[in-house]
């Protein structure tokens, strides 16, 4: 019995139990849809929440009594910091102009105000690919405590908030996963189950010709591989169609500008229909040994 | 487990069937069978009947004696020996015990795909099995298709296909009429004729009331002379 037999008896049997097949494949697609919808939600949040964190800088203020000569020993050691990839140096002179361009329709504002009323600072520009919220804030009450430094800001009650909302969704997210992927599970195993118990008369018959173990199992693992990769895919379709479809609305709302979303990475995608294949392929294995039990 | 002793092709010594808690089908079975024989075995409903016939195919373990089919010791057979012997049985069923989704060509040609055999073989040999039962013309057609004598004619093509060198035949004329069951007759004492070995059950005793073969009775799980 060579593998080219088994693939004529899966295709003659997906065939003539086709109406049991397309319900089995279908099951398959709605579960594994939910859960790559899902994923798919996760990790555009995910990416993010990373990105608007990493995009933070941080602006150090100097105290007004720094000495001028200290300025670029400062300088290059916030270089020298690890996850530093800009620092550059905003004298007073500099700060009060930027207000000044701040307040361009209003210029009489500023008239009569000393122009070194502003401390100067550093802007540092962090490497996004090593920075995360955390490290950001650990890195702003390191800075603190410099004896040329008055204050750090980098939007803390922003991270704040982010760090906490990431905390708590990381948590429902995980919970949210484990249920998603149990239902699934449920569901698949138990529709494979039932199609195995339709044609629990058809193995009983072939064992009685004289069929082996592996003669019953290999078409029914076949059909059952095909289930699970067409569902999969199927599944990873539509998130994708739905991917197309919400990218362009997204990107014209003016709530979600500077988000963008992001399809599932290639690993993820292959994970997805791998596990979906190994688990129909598995549960098949499963629920069709205990007919060739002797 | 292979024996590789001459002796009769079936034989049984002190056999005994006994299902959960204590319902004995079989009691202390000695019988012999020698090769070429055509066997009548006969008794009341629920006499034990059908357990002798599923003992003989492994459907079912003995629950102790000694028992031995061909070159095959069934008593210590292991699982994965099981499909071998089965390749050996053709068993042909009061209810045909056909699949339902296949057509007549695939339920005959089941038989030869176990046992490995070429497409070109099994076509040629399905075909001429289906010519030889009259079936020529429905091969493909479904088991619901077809008539009760002709749904028995697919599962004796089934059985027969791969020459098993027993047949066991399980009252296979329990739901066909007069006319069907001289046809069937004719064609199990022809496999017989070619050299099967047949242990055919039935309780219907027109069947061997006048005749020279060997008729066996079980009553209540016990064999009688």
């Amino acid at each position: 019995m060579n593998l080219n037999h088994f693939i004529q008896r899966a295709v003659a049997d997906f065939r003539q139990n086709l109406p049991m097949q397309l319900m089995t494949t279908v099951v398959v697609c709605l579960s594994i849809l939910i859960f790559t919808f899902f994923s798919f939600i996760y990790y555009n949040l995910q990416r993010t929440v990373e990105r608007f964190g990493s995009e933070l800088g941080l602006v150090v203020f100097l105290k007004t009594d720094i000495q001028e000569s200290k300025i670029p020993i400062l300088h290059q050691k916030l270089l020298n910091l690890p996850g530093i990839e800009n620092v550059k140096y905003v004298s007073s002179e500099e700060a009060f102009e930027r207000l000044g361009t701040y307040f361009e329709d209003a210029k009489g504002l500023l008239e009569g105000v000393d122009q070194h009323f502003l401390p100067a600072s550093f802007e540092l520009r962090i490497n996004r690919a090593i920075f995360n919220l955390e490290r950001i804030h650990a890195l702003a009450v390191e800075l603190e405590k410099w004896n040329e430094v008055a204050q750090v800001q980098y939007g803390k009650s922003w991270v704040d908030r982010l760090s906490a909302f990431v905390a708590v969704g990381e948590k429902v997210i995980w919970v949210s996963a484990v249920l998603l992927l149990a239902t699934a599970a449920f569901v698949v195993s138990n529709t494979i189950k039932l199609a195995i118990y339709a044609r629990q008369e058809e193995v009983s018959i072939m064992r009685l010709v004289g069929a082996t173990n592996g003669f019953i199992q290999g078409p029914f693992l076949l059909e059952a591989l095909f289930q699970g990769l067409v569902g999969s895919l199927l599944s990873i379709g539509l998130v994708f169609l739905c991917y197309s479809y919400f990218k362009g609305i997204v990107a014209q709302t003016e709530l979600m500008r500077g988000v963008e979303l992001i399809f599932l990475p290639p690993s993820y995608v292959i994970s997805i229909v791998a596990s979906s294949v190994v688990f129909c392929v598995c549960w098949t294995f499963l629920a069709i040994r205990r007919f060739l039990l002797v | 487990m292979l024996r590789t002793m001459k002796g009769p092709i079936i034989s049984l010594r002190g056999i005994t069937k006994q299902y959960p808690p204590d319902i004995i089908a079989l009691s202390d079975i000695d019988l012999s069978i020698e090769k070429g024989e055509f066997v009548f075995l006969t008794g009341p409903s629920g006499s034990g009947k059908s357990t002798l016939l599923k003992l003989l195919s492994c459907m079912e373990r003995p629950t102790s004696g000694e028992l031995s089919l061909d070159d095959f010791d069934l008593t210590n057979l292991s699982a994965s020996q099981v499909p071998y012997v089965r390749r050996k049985v053709g068993v042909i069923f009061q209810d045909f015990k056909l699949i339902t989704t296949k057509t007549v060509f695939e339920n005959v040609a089941l038989s030869l795909e176990v046992i490995g055999l070429s497409s070109e073989q099994i076509s040629k040999r399905v075909r001429d099995i289906l010519e030889l039962m009259g079936l020529a013309s429905k091969t493909d057609r479904y088991p619901p298709q077809l008539s009760g004598g002709e749904q028995q004619r697919v599962a004796i093509a089934r059985a027969v296909v791969n020459r098993p060198s027993i047949i066991l035949a399980d009252e296979p004329t329990g739901n066909l009429d007069r006319g069907m069951t001289n046809e069937v007759m004719a064609l199990v004492e022809e496999l017989n004729a070619e050299g099967a070995t047949v242990i055919f059950a039935t309780h219907d005793e027109s069947l061997f009331a006048h005749t020279y073969r060997r008729v066996l009775t079980i009553h209540e799980g016990r064999l009688r002379a």
